[in-house]
């Protein structure tokens, strides 16, 4: 094990892994700035849904656009590996920041980039081909230790096998649900759109899906396979990005999957753009090997890093200790690598009264965006949340110890709708905590699987 | 992982099944464009055989209502009274079958502000009547003109079409009061001969936009006529009328019925523009009666059905409009006396298009996956 850990490696994959990273990044923040969401999700929505624990997480208003800047700015000066330190640390904080402001906006591609931006404030990503290496010779090296590499990979592992393994139920493998409900809504595409009309297209997307993030990241691992793996990744996300609104996540994983290429392959790109920018040689081979501060930071940030995967094992398994059904419940849900796996829908008719007889039916247009709504009707967690935010708005309006109460509606992957929500609970006294939600009904249905 | 042994057996069954399709193809299915999944032949019959024709229908009773306006204006006297009324109660109901397309043309003019916002604004009027020259776009004046306000002013101005035609033949203020009725009359025809020329210059892009995004016309169609059946027929006609909706706080609203004073057709509004709803829904061609594409024959084709008891969407929402139409035939023909002597049909009646209003909604919208909002989305 030991021997593992004084294991050294090329740096040209993580060099070439945090431009990438950098430029994506930064192409994100330009796009989601120039589509104006920093005003629709930010700054016009007059409520918003914290996480538990980070309340403190405010919008900022005008001032968003500032962090959305410093988001921006820190990305490209990773990309350039200049004050790489103090720019991925600015890097996590800002784009941490931002998805911790409104649950409504939470995708799993977001606290996947959270979480990548985290593991690289610690690692060595800018020893090589970057401005700190040519600025700063105590930092610049070609080799850095193989478990630097390694973690990526192992991070990025479990991402794809959680998600496989979230797929590995009946309503996906058995029913085709959500993509039979999804894939007919594109069938005006052009050339390829036709094919959506049918049932079994349907079905063999949701296996090939599946088998496809159960396996991609040994074949990727594997030499033999790469290149066959890679050309999978390619045609996977290519098609996830013409079909869903996804974002940029297909280019992000694209990109992604090239850590498990090799260093020769990574030495290659990066002589190119060292060629097209007229850099020397001799600045890349170096044949030194990066030092960290001392061993015991080097054995701290081992065991730190241990820890974190430890824990992204088991973070996406704790819904395994709350009753009822996951989909249903969603306790558990978030932070787990569970994708396109729902076609949730609901609607959530609030009704707030006093002990005086006061009552009044909430229009929810009134307090939240069309995106928070739809968030909301669907989600235990968020449907708490927004009656807390009711109950404090309507005390302000002279209700005595308001009560809330919620008539809910739910559909799930095609089932008829039914309450999601025990109408006859008092929403008001209710806390939020991590544990069971009894006041949420019962499914009264199977999803098998994992 | 828990898999009971019926399962695994399914899981098996599915996965032998798929290996084969990919490997045999699946090219003797009946070809995708006859199959009811193309939203293109959806969007065009909505606009040539029930839209369209739905306006000519209406554009033709308020033809006769405006010409007997016309009359009643050269000369007011009880049998034009009468005559208006009559042409009023017909262009009213046929109204009923074109309030639901507030989208595409009628949605940019608003028509619904202008025809028939309710209870109508008493006062207003009154002030307006006195101001020819007052703005009527203005939120303030929605109340003050359409089908409620002509309401007002043939039925409810006196107690009888004697002392109702006086209104109008008074020697100071007649001749005021009968230019405001008149000029009601005549912005109604300007707004809805603009909204029905407006639709052949927009036919081609309404019928291109077969996405189900924010911005398609399936969307907009979708969300236009669940808007307008939760909130103007659930809401307008019984909801508000009989206290059911919280926001009346459990009191009756006598005076906050459709067509308040002529008393006697709330119940046949409310019945045309239910009925009207559902035959939107299951594509009723309005000249041949016969049924097409539609949200019905799409969710069919899409096999939406209630995976516990395995019935078909479409047939769950019909039955849905059944039970409500059953129970709006229960009604007397006047609500504001309904609700005062026996409100509790109506309550039971806000009920069950309370649960309509559900199914259309979220059932529907959910199984036809249309979007609502255009940022990125994982599906969770």
């Amino acid at each position: 094990m030991n021997s593992y850990f004084q294991k050294t490696t090329h740096a040209a994959p993580l060099a070439v892994f945090r431009i990438a990273l950098g430029l994506l990044l930064f192409g994100s923040i330009v796009r989601f700035w120039s589509k104006g969401w920093i005003d629709q999700l930010y700054i016009q929505p007059k409520y918003f849904f914290s996480y538990y624990g980070f309340e403190f997480v405010k919008p900022l208003g005008e001032f968003t656009y500032v962090i959305f800047a410093i988001c921006a700015i820190s990305a490209l000066l990773v990309a350039i590996g200049l004050y790489y330190r103090a720019a991925s640390v600015l890097l996590f904080l800002s784009f941490t920041y931002i998805e911790l402001i409104d649950k409504s906006t939470y995708l799993n591609h977001y606290y996947f980039i959270s979480m990548i931006c985290l593991m690289m404030i610690f690692l060595p990503a800018h020893a090589y081909f970057s401005f700190d290496a040519v600025r700063n010779k105590k930092v610049s090296a070609d080799y850095i230790p193989k478990w630097c590499i390694d973690s990526i990979k192992v991070f990025v592992c479990i991402v794809y096998v959680f998600a496989g393994l979230a797929k590995v139920n009946s309503d996906w493998l058995l029913e085709a649900q959500p993509l039979r409900i999804w894939l007919p809504a594109k069938n005006d595409l052009p050339l390829v759109g036709w094919i959506f009309n049918y049932t079994w297209v349907a079905y063999v997307f949701s296996w090939a899906g599946c088998l496809y993030d159960l396996s991609i990241p040994f074949l990727l691992s594997n030499k033999k396979t790469r290149l066959f793996a890679y050309i999978a990744v390619l045609i996977f996300h290519v098609l996830t990005a013409i079909l869903f609104p996804i974002g940029m996540f297909p280019y992000i994983m694209i990109a992604t999957a090239l850590i498990f290429f090799s260093a020769e392959f990574h030495k290659k790109i990066i002589e190119r753009l060292a060629r097209l920018i007229r850099i020397p040689k001799n600045v890349l081979a170096l044949n030194k090997a990066y030092a960290f501060n001392s061993a015991t930071t080097s054995k701290v940030l081992i065991i730190a890093f241990v820890l974190f995967l430890c824990v992204q094992v088991v973070l996406p398994m704790r819904h395994l200790i709350y009753p009822g059904e996951l989909f249903w419940t969603e306790q558990g849900y978030r932070f787990s690598w569970r994708v396109m796996l729902m076609e949730k829908a609901g609607s959530a008719q609030f009704i707030v009264k006093d002990s005086e007889g006061k009552a009044v039916a909430v229009d929810n247009t009134k307090f939240l965006t069309a995106l928070q709504e739809k968030m909301m009707s669907t989600q235990p967690d968020m449907i708490l949340q927004y009656a807390h935010m009711l109950r404090d708005y309507y005390a302000g309006l002279g209700f005595k110890s308001p009560q809330v109460y919620v008539d809910s509606y739910v559909t799930l992957n095609g089932r008829l709708g039914k309450p999601l929500i025990d109408s006859k609970i008092d929403l008001a006294k209710e806390t939020d905590t991590f544990s069971h939600k009894p006041w949420i009904l019962s499914f009264n249905n199977e999803i098998a699987g994992f | 992982m828990t898999l009971s042994k019926e399962y695994r057996l399914r899981f098996l069954v599915v996965f032998a099944t798929i290996v084969m399709m990919s490997c045999g193809g699946g090219n003797s299915e009946p070809s995708p464009a006859d199959n009811g999944k193309d939203r293109q032949v959806i969007l065009a019959h909505w606009v040539d055989n029930i839209v369209l024709p739905s306006y000519d229908n209406f554009k033709v009773k308020f033809d006769v209502m405006k010409t007997k306006a016309d009359v009643f204006k050269q000369t007011p006297g009880v049998p034009a009274l009468v005559e208006f009324r009559t042409a009023w109660v017909e262009a009213y109901l046929e109204w009923q079958k074109v309030e639901l397309f507030e989208f595409g043309p009628a949605d940019q003019t608003t028509l619904r502000n202008f025809f028939n916002i309710y209870p109508t604004d008493v006062a207003g009027i009154g002030s307006n009547i006195n101001d020819p020259t007052v703005n009527l776009n203005l939120p303030a004046s929605y109340a003050r003109q359409g089908f409620p306000a002509l309401d007002y002013l043939i039925n409810g101005v006196a107690s009888t079409d004697d002392q109702i035609v006086m209104f109008y033949t008074n020697a100071t203020e007649g001749a005021k009061r009968i230019a405001y009725l008149s000029r009601i009359v005549d912005r109604m025809n300007t707004l809805i001969t603009n909204v029905i020329s407006g639709w052949p210059s927009y036919r081609e892009a309404f019928i291109t936009k077969t996405g189900l995004d924010i911005g398609s016309s399936f969307g907009l169609v979708t969300n236009a006529y669940v808007l307008y059946y939760e909130r103007y027929i659930r809401s307008g006609k019984i909801g508000i009328p009989s206290g059911a909706t919280i926001a009346t706080g459990g009191s009756v609203n006598p005076d906050k019925v459709e067509a308040y004073y002529k008393k006697d057709i709330s119940l046949s509004l409310a019945q045309a523009a239910h009925t009207a709803a559902r035959d939107f829904f299951n594509g009723k061609d309005v000249i041949t009666g016969v049924e097409g594409p539609s949200f019905k024959s799409y969710l069919d084709a899409l096999g939406s059905k209630d995976a516990t008891s395995g019935t078909a969407l479409s047939v769950i929402i019909n039955q849905q409009f059944t039970k409500i139409s059953d129970k709006l035939n229960g009604l007397g023909n006047n609500f504001s006396q309904q609700v005062q002597n026996e409100n509790q049909p109506m309550l039971d009646t806000y009920a069950e298009m309370q649960k309509l209003v559900r199914l259309l909604k979220v059932d529907m919208t959910s199984a036809m996956s249309i979007t609502i909002t255009y940022t990125d989305n994982d599906g969770d």
